[in-house]
């Protein structure tokens, strides 16, 4: 009966320790998640200033949605999707976002290119310069973007861009905080459930 | 966590739009994408367009494989509330934005309103203790 009662003490212990840890985390969670949702609000009030300023200097036709069903357009910034999945079946399974910005994501290394029509063999004795071809490579997608707003677009639409761009990248830390949060929620009601 | 496996799923996903004119033309030059039969992954929010459509749109873009996420201007959200607090997935991510004429209320996202709903919910149980 002691022992019973001893292992049963022992579980609830662990309970009340697994809850404690999911609601830390969702606290943390919910944190992140409101402060990265005022850098939203932050950057896109930046784009939409600066996105106004261009269409006052270029006109209402030139920057409308107008444009936009004119003819096929592929979008050059996705999301790659990665789902991890946990052995224990009381975790449910969270999906993480990640950022594949002008067809690329930021942190792979940027393959060598060679510079000035040489090959890699032939480059010893020029430099290669593997960075700066791909910051070319995207600025180029970049101005290719604006290109549906015509050839020469004023640089109030360039920076809004890069203020919509800021904006993306806070939008995928808030999909992965949202994706944190209910993994917090789901573990706190299986926990409630075993108690 | 050591027993956690991550599988890449090798798909490039859309992030989908539904939200006002700026919103939509400022995101558009990044994530838009308008295909050969002219489906897009956009609809833009006017004084003109219906609830239904905007139902329509939310529950198009839910069920749509290529898309990972859905952002929808919060005011739009409201307008459809129901439905987008009983959506219950993971993917597609639903976030609600602000919008130019409505900022961010907390008090109405569909993520904490489950968070408050769950500690009322926890409060009520654990008076009953």
């Amino acid at each position: 009966m002691g022992t019973t009662a001893a292992a049963g003490t022992e579980g609830r212990g662990e309970a009340v320790g697994e809850e404690d840890g999911a609601i830390l985390q969702l606290l943390d969670s919910l944190d992140g998640y409101i402060s990265l949702m005022g850098s939203l609000s932050s950057s896109l009030r930046q784009g939409w200033l600066e996105l106004s300023s261009a269409r006052h200097s270029m006109g209402n036709s030139r920057i409308s949605s107008v444009l936009f069903d004119m003819k096929p357009h592929s979008s050059a910034t996705t999301v790659d999707l990665t789902v991890s999945t946990a052995s224990d079946a009381d975790q449910a399974t969270q999906p993480h976002f990640s950022l594949l910005k002008w067809g690329s994501r930021g942190d792979e290394k940027s393959p060598s290119v060679e510079v000035d029509g040489k090959t890699p063999s032939q480059a010893s004795s020029s430099t290669i310069y593997p960075a700066v071809a791909a910051d070319n490579q995207v600025r180029k997608k970049r101005s290719k973007a604006l290109s549906m707003f015509g050839a020469l677009v004023p640089p109030k639409l360039r920076v809004a861009q890069g203020s919509f761009e800021t904006s993306l990248e806070a939008i995928i830390e808030i999909a992965n905080t949202r994706s944190t949060i209910l993994s917090a929620l789901g573990r706190l009601q299986t926990v409630d459930l075993r108690s | 966590m050591a027993n956690r496996v991550q599988i890449p799923t090798n798909n490039s996903a859309l992030i989908a739009m539904i939200a006002d004119e700026d919103t939509v033309t400022g995101f558009f030059a990044g994530v838009g994408n308008v295909d050969l039969r002219r489906n897009t992954n956009y609809l833009i929010v006017d004084s003109k367009t219906t609830v239904k459509a905007i139902e329509d749109a939310f529950k198009e873009f839910t069920t749509r494989e290529d898309i990972a996420i859905v952002l929808i201007s919060q005011y739009v959200a409201n307008m459809i509330r129901f439905l987008v607090d009983s959506y219950n997935k993971a993917v597609p991510a639903i976030l609600e934005i602000p919008s130019k004429d409505h900022p961010y209320d907390p008090a109405h996202d569909s993520v904490l309103s489950r968070v408050r709903y769950l500690f009322s919910s926890e409060s009520v149980s654990s008076g009953r203790r």
